[in-house]
């Protein structure tokens, strides 16, 4: 650096360059970080991805959500259904309960389940029959304009109509092709999968759930972990690909299978297999490795007057967590366990399983006689960690998800408002925040869009392959 | 293998080493051939396709291929959580030259082993140093670097490293580094390209923002995802089993938002990358919580509630939206059974009525049955359910699921973890593959994402001893000499 030492610039100097500068490096940490995430303003910013262009041939969870990532980010991604039926998701609703209805809709008996939330938002939504050779030559007219594609089918499906990554890269060397489902080359290649068989299949369901002595059964995740999280993957993987093809110029394919998913977070599980030949068993809503870290049952629920069943019988379980020598110790003397103190005053000790059994039973005859605040409270009041186990009603009511913009209404003008949990909640950028546009489209909404605006088709030709059910 | 020996077996730890990789090897049945295989391609007359892709994908082919994000150096610093780790081992598995920062007396994560028990933990070879197996396996590519940044010399050691990174990941509890002055309010003056991103359990800002107890300790899964309704949502409901003995709210059993949290730092990460590469940006922030992401993915449930303020129950082996998709209790386990469409619901009953002809009478001549959304209906599960873990109990796994295939339906029983390394698929990709470390060989999973034609991901080296890198890693990043790091060794700073 041939500076001239004569010249001193504000610039060079440490410390802040501006008035505001300095304001915010003398802010509290908590009111710097609050501003620079600044809720509310993501669309004013940025988006990261801006300029990818990515093709979702999908259903489901697992595979469209992989592109919802990427979409989030400011990609323009274009789903692909078929004409008519869309995506069986669509059709998914929790006890088949809730359906939501586009406000000007054309064809009124088909809502939309609850089941398509989350997997697709901001997508375009596109319609076409892979089966006729006329439309397969307007799928390639996309592939050369888009930098890739997700795709779900069974292995050998799009090969068989050359779609496939052999031919797709000739048409476009630079093209990032995924195949994502359950197995992949194999010998179960064309084994179908879900995100249970997942779950079932690679050892997640094996140590998840209450032990067998405690009466309990294997125990499936509440949400559709293995598609949602394979996904999150699988969009880790395209954005490697994505960062390749940067200093490479090339495309590839990606073949993500979701059932080996759970067996790379099983943490110790594999391993202490293959070194010590133990099967790992269920333990609960206890930790193998940690004690005291665990769920415990209060005696009284918080809301006995609540007309809601979850609120009125299910208010009434605190993770409590005092692992650290002290910490036990404390627990030990707020809640009259003296006597397991001095038993297990090592943490090598209380982590045992019979110990833990007795430090467990002993804490919930504790907290028989209390609510599930009140032991949080009076945990919380000697400076331990104890937190109640919340639901949906207290997640949409908290304070700390509404201040971080994390669950928030948005006013869609097909679909009216709907409540969002997704998508802001998957990471906050600071200069180019991901962003929720619309939760989900009709099926085929953007077909003028994509036919007749980006391909240049005549609109009386995209009449007639509606006509034709060709989209 | 090795001659038959006799052992007397009095305790727990006369079983140690009888068990391990040489004695015992694994697999006990060897992988499937490609000529077993290679039928089962020539049925669906997919030969030819299926023979490309083993060509470009197999995993045996990773290391001749490009390592994506080589030549980027990542900087992680944080404890006792697998978020970060997880996040900078996605980073290594890439190609990226990571950085782990400890404290000199090392992650408290590594002393941790199942229930306590000394005896699992791993050793290594050569120094004879041991360390958890949670820690060695989910350290991938990671190098080991002490530093004691609450000491003057360590802070400016740690700023002239981070001078020099693409990405710092920072698994510490909120306004830690701050307030030691080597946060990313200070590091980004020097460094204002660098990618920061904040992995932790509810968030470095909020009223809810993470913890620690008067005495210091963290908040650590699962925490996060009680936080989200996850834990409220999961497990078998009162109706099923009694509250208190398994009908109860229930923990995963992986520290789950943990590894979202991970995942997907390293998507926000790479599209920050990508931002400041491609488009002209700069560094920033990233803050990623694990109660948020798992949230993120919590399929509609909170949505659910926005809509017609519905709280989700919990429905243990059984999923509200889909019938038949669950498993039930059979004869030796649990086997678990898909089939929603009217395709696969009917053929799940023809193959069920074959042995219990009430099931078809039961189910398919039920009018209420016939529409595949009636079917989700709370009271259709139950009955539904009812009559298939009827025919399971007396059922085995391996029967059931050889009924079913027959009828191509995606069923499968529950594994436990042998019978997860056994499964053949598995043996053949290899999923799960022995892999030597400087702790001998171990049983590990592969990387879902080294499947790939051009720049698979791949584990080099998992788990190292506390500084294993020091010296090398100080030279290369920062120019202290071995005699330097020796002396600040002396004075515990390193």
């Amino acid at each position: 650096m041939a500076k001239d030492p004569r010249v001193t610039n504000i610039e060079d100097l440490p410390g802040p360059k501006s008035k505001g500068e300095m304001e915010e490096w003398k802010m509290p940490y908590e009111e710097y970080c609050k501003k620079i995430f600044d809720v509310g303003n993501e669309h004013a910013k940025p988006r990261p991805l801006q300029g990818i262009k990515w093709l979702s041939c999908t259903m489901y969870i697992f595979t469209p959500h992989s592109v919802a990532n990427l979409a989030e980010l400011g990609a323009e991604c274009v789903k692909i259904e078929m004409p008519r039926m869309g995506d069986a998701m669509r059709h998914t609703s929790p006890f088949n309960e809730c359906y939501l209805y586009p406000l000007h809709d054309t064809r009124p008996m088909t809502g939309t389940g609850l089941g398509f939330t989350n997997a697709n938002p901001n997508k375009y939504f596109l319609t076409m029959d892979y089966h006729i050779p006329e439309m397969v030559e307007i799928f390639y007219g996309l592939v050369k304009k888009f930098d890739g594609l997700t795709e779900l089918y069974r292995p050998g499906t799009l090969d068989k109509w050359k779609m496939s990554y052999r031919y797709l890269s000739e048409i476009n060397p630079r093209f990032i092709y995924v195949w994502g489902g359950g197995f992949g080359y194999g010998p179960k290649i064309f084994g179908g999968s879900y995100d249970i068989l997942g779950q079932a299949h690679a050892g997640l369901a094996s140590i998840t759930g209450m032990h067998e002595y405690m009466g309990g059964h294997a125990t499936k995740q509440t949400n559709w972990v293995i598609d949602w999280q394979s996904s999150n993957l699988i969009t880790a993987s395209i954005m490697a690909a994505i960062h390749h093809r940067r200093k490479t110029n090339l495309g590839t394919m990606i073949e993500f299978s979701q059932v080996q998913v759970p067996t790379r977070m099983l943490g110790h599980t594999t391993t202490m297999y293959g070194k010590f030949g133990i099967v790992r068993q269920r333990w609960g809503n206890w930790d193998t490795q940690l004690a005291v870290h665990g769920i415990i049952l209060c005696g009284k629920s918080d809301f006995p007057d609540a007309e809601n069943p979850q609120d009125k019988f299910c208010a009434r379980y605190v993770m409590v967590s005092a692992f650290q020598d002290a910490d036990f110790k404390e627990l030990c003397a707020i809640t009259g366990m003296n006597e397991l103190y001095e038993k297990y005053k090592a943490h090598k000790n209380r982590v045992e399983g019979e110990a833990q059994v007795e430090i467990y039973t002993a804490l919930e005859r504790w907290a028989a006689d209390k609510t599930r605040s009140q032991v949080a409270k009076i945990l919380q009041d000697a400076g331990l960690l104890a937190e109640p186990v919340r639901n949906d009603r207290e997640v949409y009511e908290s304070p700390h998800y509404r201040e971080r913009g994390t669950v928030r209404w948005l006013d869609d003008p097909l679909f009216g408002d709907m409540l969002l949990h997704a998508g802001y909640s998957s990471g906050m950028m600071e200069k180019t925040p991901r962003r929720i546009n619309w939760h989900w489209r009709p099926v085929g909404a953007d077909n003028k869009k994509i036919y007749n605006e980006m391909l240049g088709i005549p609109l009386s030709k995209i009449q007639e392959w509606y006509d034709k059910a060709y989209i | 293998m090795p001659e038959k020996r006799d052992i007397e077996i009095n305790s727990r730890a006369d079983t140690i080493g009888l068990m391990d990789m040489d004695v015992r090897p694994y697999p006990v049945t060897p992988p499937p051939s490609y000529d077993q295989v290679k039928p089962v391609y020539e049925r669906r007359k997919a030969l030819e396709f299926c023979d490309w892709a083993e060509d470009n994908l197999r995993f045996e082919k990773r290391y001749a291929k490009d390592e994506t994000l080589a030549g980027l150096r990542v900087l992680d610093i944080g404890l006792w959580r697998l978020g970060h780790k997880f996040c900078a081992s996605l980073f290594g598995e890439s190609g990226a030259e990571v950085v782990s920062i400890e404290p000199p007396s090392g992650d408290p994560l590594r002393k941790l082993t199942p229930f306590g028990r000394e005896e699992y933990m791993l050793e290594n070879k050569f120094t004879g140093e041991k360390c958890g197996m949670e820690f060695v396996n989910e350290t991938v590519n990671t190098h080991c670097v002490t530093l004691d940044v609450e000491t003057e010399e360590g802070r400016e050691i740690y700023k002239r490293m981070a001078n020099n990174v693409d990405v710092l990941i920072d698994g510490m509890p909120p306004g830690y580094m701050d307030g030691l002055g080597i946060g990313y309010r200070q590091l980004k003056e020097v460094n204002p390209r660098m990618i920061y991103i904040w992995i932790g359990m509810l968030g470095q800002w909020g009223p809810w923002k993470d913890k620690q107890s008067k005495f210091g300790q963290w908040e650590l899964e699962p925490f996060a995802s009680c936080a989200n309704s996850w834990v409220h949502n999961t497990g078998l409901a009162q109706d099923l089993l009694p509250r208190g003995k398994g009908g109860d709210p229930t923990r995963s059993g992986i520290w789950l938002a943990d590894y979202v949290a991970g995942g997907q730092g390293y998507v926000n990460a790479l599209a920050a990358m990508y931002w400041r590469e491609e488009l002209g940006g700069t560094g920033q922030m990233i803050e990623v919580t694990g109660a948020e992401t798992l949230m993120d993915i919590l399929d509609f449930d909170i949505t659910w509630y926005g809509f017609n303020g519905s709280i989700k129950g919990r429905s243990g082996g059984w999923d509200p939206n889909l019938n038949q998709y669950a498993w039930n209790p059979c004869k030796d386990g649990y086997m678990m059974i898909g089939g929603q469409t009217d395709k696969l619901w009917y053929n799940i009953g023809f193959c069920l009525e074959r042995e219990f002809t009430q099931f078809g009478r039961l189910i398919h001549e039920d009018p209420f049955l016939k529409e595949m959304g009636a079917r989700n209906a709370l009271h259709a599960l139950i009955k539904t359910y009812s009559l298939t873990a009827r025919w399971l109990r007396d059922t085995n796994r391996v029967e059931a699921e050889t009924k079913l295939l027959e009828y191509q339906l995606a069923a499968g029983p529950i594994l436990y973890i042998d019978e997860v390394c056994e499964f053949p698929h598995f043996k053949y990709r290899p999923w799960v593959y022995v892999h030597e470390t400087d702790y001998g060989p171990l049983l590990i999973a592969s990387s879902p994402s080294s499947y790939q034609v051009r720049a698979p991901f791949r584990c080099k080296w998992m788990g190292r001893d506390v500084g294993a890198d020091n010296y090398e890693i100080y030279l290369k990043w920062t120019g202290l000499t071995q005699t330097k790091v020796n002396e600040l060794k002396q004075k515990g700073v390193i």
